[in-house]
C-alpha cells in the first residue's frame, strides 16, 4: 500500500527531468536569444522570427564554423562575453558567412573579420542619439537610445550613432561580406529594444537575410575537445572507479542508518488552551484599541473593590462617602483621592500609567497601612 | 532487508581495495557483486522474524505519574533470532526501555519487560513489536513487525489524597462520634447521655429525666445516607490550561477528594462528566467501590472544545435524584457562559437541591493584575482586573440565587471544596 503512492511520485519526478531537459533553453546569460531577463535578448529574437528570420540560438564554436541550412545568404550574429582565440576567429572567417554582426567585439575579432576598426578606450553614455551617417538601416530608424562601447571607422566605412570621432554602429564591407559591429549591445536587449527606434534598427541591420545563426561565444570553447591528447588529465582515470566504489559504500552506509526499526508512532495530541489566553487577548485589544477609559475603568473598580474590603464600607456606599472614609484612614487629600478614584478617563497612556501607579501605591498602603 | 555496520565497512573496504588493487570497472562491479552476496546470503539465513510467536501480560491500568510494567512473552518455534526488539507505544505512553536485545535460539521462550510511566491521562495502546533479526555472519538480516495488542489506562493521580486524612478528623469530630448537643436542621436523634456540667441546658431531655431520676441529656448527629451528585464540565470551559493541567484534570483531583470524604461520611455519591453530551456516568456505586469505579470512569474522560449544554446537565442531574441532595458542579466561571446558559436553566435544580458550583481560578490572573511595569502590562492588569471583577459579579448573582461559590487555585480547589461539603454538613443543610 506504501508502494503505489512512491510509484506515482517516481513517475512524477521523471517526468518532470524529462520535460526539462526536453525544454531547457539552448542558450542562456546575456544578450541569450532564450533568455528573458533585462540583459537578455528573447524580445529581439522573437521580432526577428516575427518577420521572416529562422533565429538559431547556439553555445556551440561548430555551429559558429559550420553555416547550415537552406540559402547561401547567412547571417552570424556573435555575441558579446566569451574568449575565443585567432584560431577560431579565423575559422569563423573562413566559413562563408556573407553578413557577420560583432556584438561588442574585442580587439582579435576585429583583427580577424573587421581590419581597420579599433576598439576606442572611450565609452558613450547612454541616451537618444542621431544616426548621423547614409547607413540606410539607421536612417530609417532614426534617432535610437545607445551607449556603451564605441570604435574607430577605418575610411570608407558607414559609422553611425557617434560622438563624432568614434562611433557605436560601424558597417563595413571585406572580403565579399558585410561585417556590421555594434557597441551598443544594450540598445537591443529586452530593457532596450522598445525605447527608440532601437527595435528599427535592429531588424535592419540584423534581419539581412533569411537565416541567422545567433552564436554566443563562452570562456571555454578554445581547446577542451583538444586537451586530451595534449597533456596529463587533470584528474586521474583511477579516481572514477573510486569514486564509484565510494558512491556504492555511502549508498550501502546510508541504507544501514536509514532503516528504522519500526515505523514511528503516531498519537492524537490534546489541544494546548491557556485559559488566561482570552484575557490576555483582551488586553492586547484594549492596548490596540487604546481603550484607556475601559482599562481605567477596570483598575478604579478593582481598587475600590480592594478598598471596600480593607475598610469594611458597605458595597452601596456612595463616592464621597468612601472617599472620606479612605483619606481618614490613609491622611490623603479628599479633592484628589476623589479624582483618583471617580476621575475622569486619562487622556494619554502615561495619565493612565501613572493612575496605575497611583491606585496601586493606594491598595498597598491599606493593606500595610 | 536491513543493513549493518558491517556491511558498510565491508562496501569502505571495497573501496580502498578498487583504489589500490583494481581501479577499473570490473573491480568496482566485483565490490558491489561481493557486498550484495554476502547481504543476501546473510539474510537469508537469518531467523524469521515473522514467526515468533508474542503475547503480554502485566498491568492494565497505572495511576498517572507511576510505573506500569508489561511483560512480552516471546517464543520461538523456528531458527535462531538475534538482534533487537522495540516494543513500541504511543510517545505520551511513556516507555523507558531502549530497545531489547534479543537472542532466541529455536524452540526458547523469552520475558521482556517493558516500563511504561504514562505522561497523559487516558488508555494508552500498544502500537506494533518490531524484530530485527541479524544472520549469523552479521551484514545484513529481516525485520518484521506483529501486532500485540494491550492497553494500559492511565487513571487520575488524585494527587489530593493526602488532603484526606485531615478532612477525615474534621468529619469524625461532626460525625457521631463526637455526639451533637444542639439539634439543628439535617441532624438525627442518636442517643441520651448523663449530663455532665458545662453541657448546653438546653439538650436536656427533662422527659427522660423525669423517668430516671438523675438529668439526662439528648445527643444528636449528622444525618448520613444523603445524595451527593458531582457533576464535572467537560466542555470548552474545562479545556483552558491551569498551571500545567487542563482544568478538566483539576476538577477530577476534587470531585476524587470529595467522592472519597463523602463515601467516608455515609453519604451516596454519583458522578456524572458532561458537555453536549454525558462522557461518564457512575450511579451510587458501594461505597468501597467508589473511588475505583470514579477513576475508571474519568480515565477517558477529555476536555471537548464544545459549549457544556446544561440543559442536558440539569435534566440529568434531576432525572437521578430523588430526596434533597447535595450538587457539585465542577466547571468554570466564565461570566458569558454562566449568565446565557447555565443560570435560565438551573431554577429547578435550586430549588430541589443544594448546589455548590466549584472552579478553578487562575493564578496567572493574579499575577497579570499585579505586574503594572509598563503600558502593556498595565493593559493586562486592567484586563486581569476586568475579568476578576466579571467573576465576582457572576459569583454574587449565583450567591444570591442560593448556590454556593468555590473559586479557588488549582492547588486549593480540592481541600477548599471539601471544606465546603463539610461546612455545609455541620450546617445540617444537605
Amino acid at each position: 500500500m506504501l508502494r503505489l503512492p512512491l510509484l506515482v511520485t517516481g513517475v512524477v519526478v521523471l517526468a518532470a527531468v524529462f520535460v526539462m531537459i526536453a525544454t531547457t533553453a539552448t542558450t542562456s546569460g546575456p544578450f541569450s536569444p532564450d533568455s528573458t531577463e533585462p540583459s537578455g535578448a528573447r524580445a529581439l529574437a522573437t521580432l526577428l522570427k516575427n518577420h521572416g528570420v529562422d533565429v538559431t540560438g547556439t553555445e556551440l564554436l561548430d555551429d559558429a564554423v559550420d553555416p547550415v541550412g537552406r540559402g547561401d545568404r547567412k547571417t552570424l550574429l556573435i555575441g558579446p562575453n566569451g574568449s575565443l582565440d585567432r584560431y577560431d576567429w579565423q575559422r569563423i572567417a573562413d566559413a562563408g558567412w556573407s553578413h557577420i554582426v560583432l556584438v561588442r567585439p574585442g580587439t582579435r575579432a576585429l583583427e580577424v573579420l573587421a581590419p581597420g576598426v579599433h576598439d576606442s578606450t572611450s565609452f558613450l553614455s547612454s541616451e537618444s542619439r542621431e544616426p548621423d551617417c547614409d547607413l540606410p538601416a539607421a536612417v530609417k530608424a532614426g534617432t535610437v537610445t545607445v551607449g556603451g562601447s564605441t570604435y574607430s571607422a577605418p575610411p570608407g566605412a558607414q559609422a553611425c550613432y557617434g560622438d563624432g570621432i568614434n562611433h557605436t554602429v560601424i558597417r563595413l564591407e571585406t572580403a565579399g561580406r558585410i561585417v556590421d559591429v555594434v557597441g551598443t549591445s544594450r540598445s537591443f536587449t529586452n530593457e532596450q529594444l522598445a525605447d527608440d527606434g532601437n527595435a528599427a534598427l535592429a531588424l535592419n541591420l540584423i534581419g539581412t537575410h533569411a537565416d541567422l545563426t545567433w552564436y554566443l561565444p563562452q570562456f571555454e570553447s578554445g581547446g577542451v575537445d583538444n586537451g586530451d591528447e595534449d597533456g596529463p588529465p587533470l584528474v586521474p582515470p583511477e579516481v572514477r572507479y573510486v569514486a564509484w566504489a565510494l558512491a556504492f559504500a555511502v549508498l550501502v552506509v546510508a541504507l544501514w542508518r536509514g532503516r528504522r526499526l519500526g515505523p514511528v508512532v503516531p498519537e492524537r495530541l490534546p489541544v494546548i488552551v491557556h485559559a488566561a489566553e482570552t484575557t490576555e487577548g483582551r488586553a492586547r485589544l484594549y492596548r490596540r484599541s487604546r481603550a484607556r477609559d475601559r482599562a481605567a475603568s477596570a483598575l478604579r473598580e478593582s481598587a475600590l473593590g480592594k478598598l471596600h474590603k480593607a475598610h469594611g464600607i458597605p458595597r452601596k456606599a456612595d463616592p464621597s462617602a468612601v472617599v472620606a472614609t479612605v483619606a481618614a484612614r490613609t491622611g490623603r487629600d479628599p479633592a484628589m483621592l476623589y479624582e483618583l478614584l471617580y476621575g475622569l478617563p486619562p487622556v494619554d497612556d502615561s495619565a493612565l500609567m501613572y493612575l496605575s501607579h497611583e491606585l496601586d501605591v493606594l491598595t498597598q498602603e491599606v493593606r500595610h497601612p | 532487508m536491513v543493513l549493518t555496520g558491517r556491511a558498510g565497512l565491508l562496501a569502505a573496504a571495497g573501496v580502498v581495495f578498487v583504489a589500490v588493487l583494481m581501479p577499473s570497472w570490473s573491480g568496482v562491479g566485483l565490490v558491489v557483486a561481493v557486498v550484495l552476496v554476502v547481504c543476501l546470503v546473510d539474510m537469508l539465513l537469518a531467523g524469521s522474524p515473522r514467526r515468533l510467536q508474542l503475547s503480554r501480560e502485566g498491568d492494565n491500568a497505572v495511576r498517572l505519574g507511576e510505573q506500569a510494567v508489561v511483560q512480552l512473552l516471546v517464543a520461538n518455534p523456528g531458527r535462531r533470532v538475534k538482534g533487537l526488539l522495540r516494543d513500541a507505544w504511543p510517545p505520551s505512553a511513556g516507555v523507558q526501555d531502549p530497545p531489547h536485545r534479543l537472542d532466541l535460539p529455536h524452540g526458547e521462550r523469552r520475558r521482556l519487560v517493558t516500563h511504561l510511566v504514562p505522561t497523559r491521562r487516558g488508555d494508552r495502546q500498544a502500537y506494533r513489536v518490531t524484530v530485527r533479526s541479524i544472520g549469523p555472519l552479521g551484514f545484513a538480516g529481516r525485520q518484521g513487525s506483529h501486532q500485540v495488542p494491550w492497553t494500559v489506562r492511565a487513571l487520575p493521580p488524585f494527587n489530593s489524597r493526602k488532603h484526606l486524612p485531615s478532612r477525615l478528623a474534621r468529619l469524625r469530630e461532626l460525625d457521631g462520634r463526637t455526639a451533637l448537643l444542639v439539634r439543628g436542621q439535617g441532624t438525627e436523634f442518636d442517643s441520651l447521655r448523663d449530663y455532665v456540667p458545662g453541657d448546653d441546658v438546653r439538650s436536656i431531655d427533662w422527659r427522660a429525666t423525669a423517668r430516671r431520676g438523675n438529668v439526662v441529656l439528648r445527643t444528636w448527629r449528622p444525618e448520613r445516607d444523603r445524595q451527593v451528585a458531582i457533576v464535572i464540565d467537560s466542555g470548552r470551559m474545562s479545556a483552558g490550561r491551569v498551571g500545567d493541567a487542563p482544568r478538566l484534570d483539576h476538577a477530577m483531583d476534587a470531585a476524587l477528594l470529595l467522592a472519597a470524604l463523602a463515601t467516608r461520611a455515609g453519604d451516596r455519591v454519583s458522578l456524572l462528566a458532561c458537555d453536549s453530551a454525558v462522557r461518564a456516568d457512575v450511579r451510587r456505586p458501594a461505597p468501597e467501590d467508589v473511588l475505583p469505579s470514579f477513576v475508571n470512569a474519568l480515565a477517558n474522560v477529555e476536555a471537548e472544545l464544545v459549549q457544556t449544554d446544561f440543559r442536558v446537565v440539569v435534566s440529568q442531574v434531576l432525572e437521578r435524584l430523588g430526596q434533597r441532595s447535595l450538587v457539585v458542579l465542577l466547571t468554570g466561571l466564565d461570566p458569558a457562559v454562566i449568565e446565557e446558559s447555565l443560570l435560565p436553566v438551573i431554577g429547578p435544580l435550586l430549588r430541589r437541591h443544594v448546589i455548590v458550583l466549584a472552579s478553578v481560578a487562575d493564578p496567572r490572573l493574579i499575577e497579570l493584575e499585579a505586574t503594572r511595569a509598563d503600558l502593556t502590562e498595565v493593559y493586562g492588569a486592567a484586563s486581569a482586573a476586568r475579568t476578576r471583577l466579571d467573576r465576582e459579579r457572576v459569583t454574587a448573582i449565583l450567591t444570591r440565587a442560593g448556590a454556593t461559590v468555590v473559586d479557588e487555585p488549582p492547588d486549593q480547589i480540592a481541600p477548599a471544596l471539601a471544606d465546603t461539603y463539610l461546612a455545609l454538613k455541620k450546617a445540617g443543610r444537605l
